[in-house]
């Protein structure tokens, strides 16, 4: 059971006693000037007072409640400790309580406001090094917090130098050209050409750090038109882009990122036919790019995340809480993944 | 056998691959006669029923059933050639093993050099080699043990699809429990009790009868009333109490 409310003194260290002890002894010290009662007289008081308010005062900082504030609890307990160290010293110094609030009424009231007049001054400065204590240690998180995010963004760009062209993807499509060239040559250079397009843009050493959606649009059309040349009649797509959106800046990567997963975990597993719609939208300064898949939708065990986490950091690291990605399931079956940016035109690059 | 007509089944989930292969074997080998041809390698076993090939073509990376465990299935009883793009670990694996394979695209001399071993083969019995392809299978595509990946929660009239990883903490509230990531909170209907059978237990701790943590999320843990300990998050501002059942898992942290 006592353990139980032990908790409530918890704080009262050795230095606390120490300190407090200190006090009480410079003020007798101090008091005795002023005062006809010995220096140990006046130092039973004083230890009384200051103990008392110091138990009352831990007590007062530790109890749970959300009625007072911390800070007005503790002055409280200030006041109470005042008052009953009093009765405690005159107890202590062995006089009669009825006494004390009656001829001795006066001598009782000085000790109570020289008490709650230190204690009041001595908590003060208590509760202002406390605050200031805790001050510093939100800067402090403030700052841990910006080094975070710069260890993000660069993270990020880390991430998007790091993004490979799958070799998988790459000699899978090659092997398609290679027999193309012998059964269908125009084919051949069709998806060839799409090769290229994609190359450039997915090729880490190709890679441009602005681009615009047009761009990013691109590239996933040429990887779309390759996986419908793979895929045989699996694989169908539509792009319902308006043109002027074509311009907006738009993050690299983000988009064929999307794509691909649209491919290999939705449309590709399932053994029918499937389709991707990619989409643009801009309202109230939103841009909102979604690709829809009728695959055959996330299996709640089943991982290609990470390649979402991937994106959601580097939104973050980009325009803070501005932007998003969501991930939503698609009746009858499918996924519509989207990236929400806030618009803005891409920087003219050639 | 040689002169003999042998049979084959190739697999490959891409069309114009198939084709391919089967284009070159016909020329180095028009004693071979492809059989049948298959997208992925389910039902591998009643295909072998029906056609009672001496060879299978099989792509190692096919949506559904993948070449490896397709070979599992069929090894003793067929000869295997595994066809594949790029698999640095399997080819290492193939080379030390002596399994056939050829790599995509195809070189022309290779796929002959190919040929002529599997004609040497088809003499002697296909060997029992599943020990070997699980371990390739399990090398290739870990098999972890499953956990929840995704929290599927309804916002509005949309499911919307959380990744685990994005989730600060469960927690129960009466009826549903409270997805609360660190944009936005969601309820579900999945009890923690459940949650905690299929989150992966390194990442998501119980910390309270009606809290699931992500550890990956702790800022800091501080000692609190009764035993206790409070948890504060990073990028929320919520404290989490970590009831007196679950302190043991901070100590000394």
């Amino acid at each position: 059971m006592l353990k139980t409310y032990a908790y409530l003194l918890e704080g009262l260290t050795i230095r606390r006693v120490i300190g407090v002890t200190a006090i009480c002894a410079v003020c007798s010290a101090l008091l005795v000037w002023f005062f006809l009662n010995t220096y140990r007289d006046l130092l039973v008081s004083a230890l009384s007072v200051g103990y008392t308010s110091m138990v009352l005062f831990t007590i007062a900082g530790n109890i749970r409640q959300s009625r007072i504030s911390r800070e007005a609890m503790q002055m409280l307990a200030i006041v109470a400790g005042s008052f009953l160290g009093t009765i405690i010293a005159g107890i202590v110094k062995g006089r009669d309580v009825r006494t004390m609030f009656t001829e001795k009424l006066s001598g009782v009231t000085i000790t109570m406001s020289l008490g709650i007049g230190v204690g009041c001054v001595v908590v003060a400065a208590y509760i202002l090094r406390e605050k200031h204590a805790r001050d510093q240690a939100r800067l402090a998180r403030a700052e841990a917090e910006r080094h975070q995010l710069e260890k993000n963004i660069l993270e990020s760009r880390l991430q998007l130098m790091q993004a490979q062209v799958e070799p998988h993807f790459l000699f899978n499509t090659l092997a398609n050209v290679q027999h193309l060239v012998e059964t269908d040559p125009a084919e051949a250079a069709r998806v060839l050409d799409s090769l290229i397009h994609y190359l450039r843009a997915a090729l880490p050493q190709m890679r441009e750090s602005t681009t615009n959606l047009g761009r990013e649009l691109d590239m996933a059309r040429a990887f779309l038109e390759i996986n419908r040349v793979r895929m045989g009649s699996r694989l169908d797509f539509t792009i319902d882009v308006p043109e002027p959106l074509k311009v907006r800046a738009f993050p690299p990567m983000m988009l064929i990122s999307l794509v691909e997963n649209a491919v290999k975990h939705g449309v590709d597993p399932c053994c029918e036919s499937g389709s991707i719609t990619i989409r643009a939208i801009e309202n109230e300064g939103t841009l909102r790019v979604s690709v829809e898949d009728t695959g055959e939708g996330i299996k709640a065990k089943k991982g290609g995340g990470v390649g979402l986490s991937n994106i959601r950091e580097r939104l973050r690291a980009l325009y803070g809480s501005a932007a998003k990605l969501v991930i939503e399931e698609k009746a009858p079956h499918g996924v519509v993944a989207s990236i929400e940016v806030p618009t803005a035109v891409a920087p003219a690059a050639a | 056998m040689s002169g003999e007509r042998v049979s084959a089944v190739i697999a490959d989930d891409e069309p114009l691959l198939r084709a391919q292969l089967r284009t070159r074997l016909a020329r180095l080998w028009p004693e071979l006669a492809i059989v049948h041809e298959m997208e992925n390698g389910r039902d591998i076993l009643q295909v072998q029923d029906e056609h009672q090939a001496d060879l299978f073509f099989l792509d190692i990376h096919m949506p559904g059933v993948n070449g490896l465990d397709a070979a599992k299935a069929i090894c003793g009883r067929a000869h295997v050639v595994f066809v594949t793009a790029f698999d640095q670990y399997a080819v290492e694996a193939f080379e030390r093993g002596a399994i056939d394979y050829v790599l995509k695209p195809f070189n022309e001399e290779r796929l002959a050099l190919t040929v002529t071993r599997l004609k040497e083969r088809l003499g002697s019995r296909p060997p029992e080699l599943a020990e070997l392809f699980e371990s390739l299978a399990s090398r290739l595509a870990p098999r972890t043990p499953e956990h929840l990946r995704w929290i599927k929660a309804s916002v509005g009239s949309n499911v919307r699809l959380i990744p685990v990883e994005e989730v600060l903490f469960f927690q129960s509230d009466e009826k549903y429990t409270r997805v609360v990531t660190a944009e936005a909170e969601s309820l579900i209907r999945k009890p923690i009790r459940e949650l905690l059978d299929e989150l992966d237990p390194a990442k998501f701790w119980q910390i309270h009868r009606a809290t699931i943590v992500n550890v990956d999320y702790i800022a800091s843990v501080k000692r609190g009333l009764k035993d206790q300990a409070e948890i504060t998050l990073r990028e929320h501002s919520e404290t989490l109490i970590v009831s007196r059942a679950f302190t043991h898992l901070f100590k000394q942290m």
